[in-house]
């Protein structure tokens, strides 16, 4: 009883996030975060926990996030715009759907399928309370991919990225830093062209990555690649508002879904 | 050869658009001849107007109505990449050299106009000389394409050194009601 009214105040008051977890490891599961390692916890509402947390998962698209977009959306932002067949990265044919006049096409049926994959994963991720960094290190669309990140409640890191960020952390940023979940790029190079250090830090960590990754990116290390345009505006708007209204839809989700559960375990209690 | 050029695009475009205003003009010509539903009191019109069948060109348009009232309900039918590609202005134009597409400048820092004009990449443009205040974020140009995407190999390089811009000569602004120039989507 003492041990449910604990992890609800823990729960409403959002510090599941909060929680410092002094520990040598490397990085920490967002899920295994929301326990208190103290309690020992009761069967019902580990039962609850885990229902919370596996019920999603039975269902391939439990966020509905295939409604967001349509191929005409993807087409109409410019999405399936590649570089010039002088640029293309080997490990990037299989996504193209062929080259026009020197540029390259990339296949939109592809796109979609790989993009309603990672949007759901990022949902997911969400979901369990994991923190997300966006980042993207064209200097165009900095500003926009911060004000995505504020407008869901994650992060973001447009900025020159110091080595040590990820593999360095408990050292550069204390004992027991709490790592992100998830990466997601806009862009996966930086800005002279070469692959962003991330990819390579976040495999490292074992931290899934999602990436827009164009004709030129080399998508191996990307978990979650989306072959797509990552230098048109009208392109990163789509992919910033897609992102955006996942994370927030994720969120809600699990909001509503933990107050059901409360309500339903106050019915259980009254009875 | 440009003009060849102009006049295609507008015109593979229009399609089904363009026979709407003459197909209505022909249906309100063909009301005024052949009579509704026959009233009770009309018996010996409808026989005249039932034995004066369509033929020809009013027959193929009768048809063809029937066609497009039956085929507006499944509008839900997804197009397929490869003919939303094919009709895409930026396959329409082919060859990107010495192409006139409307642009809008969505940026400008002192003398130099970011131009949009539908392609990946935008082009970067001088302001010119004269009228030089006309020239602000939002107003609409027309512009003369070089390239699509500046890019080139150089010496001891595995890939292509890519500028992200394209390329591209400023005309001058957009005279309203010009119906000559292209626009890209």
């Amino acid at each position: 009883m003492a041990a449910r009214l604990v992890r609800r105040v823990v729960r409403s008051a959002g510090l599941e996030r909060s929680l410092v977890l002094v520990c040598p490891v490397s990085r920490t599961y967002g899920s295994v975060a929301a326990r208190a390692p103290q309690m020992a916890p009761a069967k019902e509402v580990q039962a609850d926990d885990e229902k919370i947390l596996t019920e999603p998962l039975k269902h391939s698209d439990f966020f509905h996030l295939a409604e967001l977009f349509t191929l005409k959306d993807l087409f109409d932002a410019r999405v399936h715009l590649g570089h010039k067949r002088g640029c293309r990265h080997r490990l990037m044919e299989p996504y193209l759907y062929g080259c026009r006049l020197e540029q390259d096409i990339l296949d939109l049926e592809r796109t979609v399928e790989h993009l309603q994959v990672a949007l759901n994963f990022t949902a997911h991720v969400a979901y369990r309370g994991g923190i997300i960094l966006f980042v993207s290190r064209n200097r165009q669309h900095a500003h926009l991919v911060e004000s995505t990140a504020r407008a869901c409640g994650e992060y973001a890191h447009t900025r020159y990225w110091h080595g040590g960020l990820l593999t360095n952390g408990h050292v550069q940023y204390g004992l027991g830093t709490r790592l992100p979940d998830l990466l997601v790029f806009f862009s996966t190079l930086n800005t002279v062209f070469q692959q962003h250090v991330a990819i390579r830090d976040a495999a490292k960590m074992n931290i899934p990555t999602v990436g827009i990754v164009d004709s030129d990116c080399n998508p191996s290390l990307v978990t979650y690649p989306v072959p797509g345009n990552d230098d048109s505006p009208a392109a990163l708007e789509l992919y910033c508002r897609l992102f955006r209204l996942t994370v927030n839809r994720a969120k809600d989700k699990r909001r509503q879904v933990e107050l059901l559960y409360q309500l339903k375990g106050k019915d259980e209690a009254r009875q | 050869m440009a003009a060849l050029y102009k006049a295609m695009p507008v015109r593979f475009e229009a399609g089904r658009s363009s026979l709407r205003p003459f197909l209505l003009s022909f249906r309100r010509l063909c009301s005024s001849g052949v009579s509704e539903e026959p009233g009770p009191g009309q018996t010996a019109e409808a026989v005249q107007s039932e034995e004066r069948k369509p033929s020809g060109f009013a027959a193929a348009f009768e048809l063809h109505r029937d066609l497009q009232q039956k085929q507006k309900p499944s509008v839900k039918t997804r197009e397929s990449f490869a003919s939303l590609l094919r009709r895409s202005p930026l396959v329409q134009m082919g060859p990107a050299k010495d192409k006139i597409v409307l642009g809008k400048i969505f940026h400008v820092v002192e003398d130099d106009l970011y131009i949009d004009f539908g392609g990946k990449f935008h082009c970067v443009c001088k302001r010119p000389a004269g009228e030089p205040e006309k020239y602000q974020r939002g107003v609409r140009v027309r512009l003369r394409l070089l390239d699509l995407e500046l890019t080139s190999r150089f010496l001891g390089a595995h890939t292509d050194t890519t500028l992200l811009e394209a390329d591209a000569v400023l005309l001058g602004l957009v005279e309203s009601g010009d119906p000559k120039a292209k626009e890209q989507s």
